[in-house]
């Protein structure tokens, strides 16, 4: 885990390892926590990493074990059904209409990291 | 059926006993169960509903569709809370008939026994009048639509929903449950397992139909579940009004009915959705119905529920853009052994979006009552305003009355009013009527249509009569 430093402007992001990258290939999620919040990152079918606050806009139940379409880059909430674009965190369905929180996460020395 | 001659009635009485004389025949008659082209066996399984789609000729992605949403609907446990909804037998469910081989354009080729049907109903007269089309509903199939030729030329589409997804499946698979998905609810994905009939309306930018387009919907088979599902697209700047009318004959045995109803209106649209309820004291009305309002855009639903035997209904306002304005006009009349949940939810998710819930409740004869809403100004949603009124009239010491107002407020300048009343009808109100020379009975109805009167007015005028007959009948024998 890499220390970060906080001044009165600027938050400078943490970034923690969550798994080794071969161990998170096209259409799987890792689910992790980080201070306190759940994270859930994906691979999409573009190979990209992309990674979602663990909560629904809609209700604040979890989202990240909804149905992942890696071939959409999309997670289905599975209390309500919202279907969220993983590349954004928008909703593209009701009944959530807000966007979650979205987090960097790369790959880095073969290990998959993220910036929360 | 015939109705005994009484002596000497008055004008009005007679017209009154018109109204219930007719009233079996037009809503309680029961056509001969034959002559359908399919009818699934009860109960729900993969099979019934990969044999709905293939009857259908649907194209893949709505099969699949289908069989995710009977997966969620299996694995959503029955609702709890509002009505008591553990008296369905699931199982027990016709979920799909169809009446007819094809859909007919012309009144003539329609069949005759269907035609019987909607001459009861007053279809043809009412269309002559003043409708733009009609789809009228027969067995979870629509089988006789038209729309007038200077719609058709202003580009509007109004079609049943399976002809909708045959003939524009690139705009419909575009909105398809992006307002309502197939895991909301139980009863929604109910619907989306086997949805059938229902209409699709296409608005495009800037057309402004000019008189309202009209639906009826019924159903009459015994057991036989109805799931009609529209879908109304009003482009940037239309203007539609889509009107639906709902009759049931009576049955020996539970009916269910649950529709999903979901609307888009684009920036700076204006849809209404009137709805003029009476199924028969035995059908379970489950309906999910929400609209999505973007900027500017006004959203109105007016729901008058009256019959069935548990409603639980509350049409909903996504006010998403800003400036957005939505309305609900809500009635219920809950007679002997009846229940209506019913109510409406706005959510504010914009800046100054404004809006609107007037609910009415009548509740006799031992009914009850629900008025169950929900009003929220999400964070973001800043400016914005709301009013909600619910109020309640019980006729007898025996109903009831019940209010579930939510109301919840992330913004600190929202202006929020809430107002809710519980009345019954006075002896002083009567005895005033009745000092004026009315007997107690048309006192009583004037003190109903009196408190109803607000909604009612926004009526298109055949529906106000109509909804004012069916209050009177509801009223009839009530008192003494």
């Amino acid at each position: 885990m890499t220390s970060t430093s906080t001044d009165d402007e600027t938050v400078v992001a943490e970034s923690i390892t969550v798994c080794r990258a071969d161990e998170l290939p096209v259409g799987a999620m890792r689910l992790i926590e980080a201070e306190g919040r759940k994270i859930g990152v994906f691979r999409c079918g573009d190979g990209e990493l992309y990674a979602i606050e663990d909560r629904c806009s809609h209700d604040d139940g979890p989202l990240a074990e909804g149905e992942f379409d890696a071939a959409a880059c999309t997670v289905e909430c599975p209390r309500h059904g919202s279907l969220f674009d993983l590349r954004t965190g928008r909703p593209k369905t009701l009944p959530a209409f807000q966007p979650v929180e979205t987090f960097e996460a790369r790959v880095e020395n073969g290990e998959v990291k993220l910036d929360h | 059926m015939a109705t005994p001659e009484t002596k000497a009635p008055s004008d009005d009485q007679t017209a009154l006993k018109e109204i219930g004389a007719d009233y079996a025949e037009r809503f309680g008659f029961h056509d001969p169960e034959t002559g359908y082209a399919y009818k699934a066996p009860k109960g729900l399984s993969e099979q019934v509903v990969r044999d709905i789609s293939g009857y259908k000729s649907e194209p893949d992605w709505m099969r699949e569709f289908r069989l995710k949403a009977l997966e969620h609907f299996r694995a959503r446990p029955t609702p709890r809370w509002g009505g008591n909804l553990a008296q369905i037998d699931w199982e027990n469910i016709h979920y799909f008939v169809r009446a007819s081989e094809k859909n007919s354009r012309s009144w003539d080729d329609v069949p005759d026994d269907i035609k019987k049907t909607f001459d009861r109903l007053g279809i043809p007269e009412a269309e002559r009048k003043f409708l733009s089309g009609v789809g009228a509903q027969y067995e979870s199939e629509v089988v006789y639509h038209q729309v007038r030729e200077d719609l058709e030329k202003q580009g509007v589409i109004f079609m049943d929903m399976d002809s909708g997804l045959r003939e524009h499946e690139d705009i419909v698979r575009e909105y398809w449950a992006t307002v309502i998905p197939p895991n909301d609810n139980k009863l929604a994905a109910l619907n989306s397992a086997v949805w059938s009939g229902g209409s699709f309306v296409y608005v495009p930018a800037g057309v402004k139909v000019e008189m309202p387009l009209q639906a009826y919907f019924r159903i009459n088979t015994e057991n036989m579940g109805q799931f009609e599902r529209t879908l109304i697209i009003a482009e940037e700047g239309a203007d539609v009004h889509y009107v639906e009318g709902c009759t049931a004959p009576v049955y020996s045995t539970d009916s269910l009915h649950s529709a999903v109803v979901e609307i888009v209106a684009k920036p700076g649209a204006k849809v209404r959705y009137t709805t003029v309820q009476n199924w028969s004291t035995n059908v379970f009305n489950l309906v999910t119905k929400r609209a999505v309002a973007q900027e500017g855009a006004t959203m109105e639903w007016i729901d008058c529920n009256l019959g069935s035997k548990l409603t639980m209904k509350y049409p909903s306002i996504y006010l998403l853009g800003p400036e957005a304005h939505g309305e609900i006009l809500s009635i219920a009349f809950a007679g002997n052994g009846q229940h209506q949940d019913a109510g409406g939810k706005i959510i504010h998710g914009a800046p100054k979006t404004t809006s609107s819930i007037f609910a009415k409740s009548i509740s006799k004869d031992g009914g009850r009552g629900t008025y169950r809403g929900l009003l929220e100004i999400a964070k973001g949603a800043t400016e914005a305003r709301s009013k909600v009124v619910c109020d309640a009239l019980l006729l007898d010491e025996e109903s009831r009355s019940d209010t579930y107002p939510t109301i919840r407020i992330d913004e600190s300048d929202a202006n929020v009013g809430h107002e809710a009343s519980v009345s019954k009808i006075g002896e002083e109100q009567l005895f005033y009527l009745q000092a004026h020379g009315l007997d107690e009975e048309e006192a009583s109805k004037m003190i109903v249509n009196g408190f109803i009167e607000p909604i009612t007015k926004e009526l298109p005028m055949e529906y106000a009569v109509e909804m004012n007959r069916l209050i009177e009948l509801q009223m009839e024998g009530s008192i003494g």
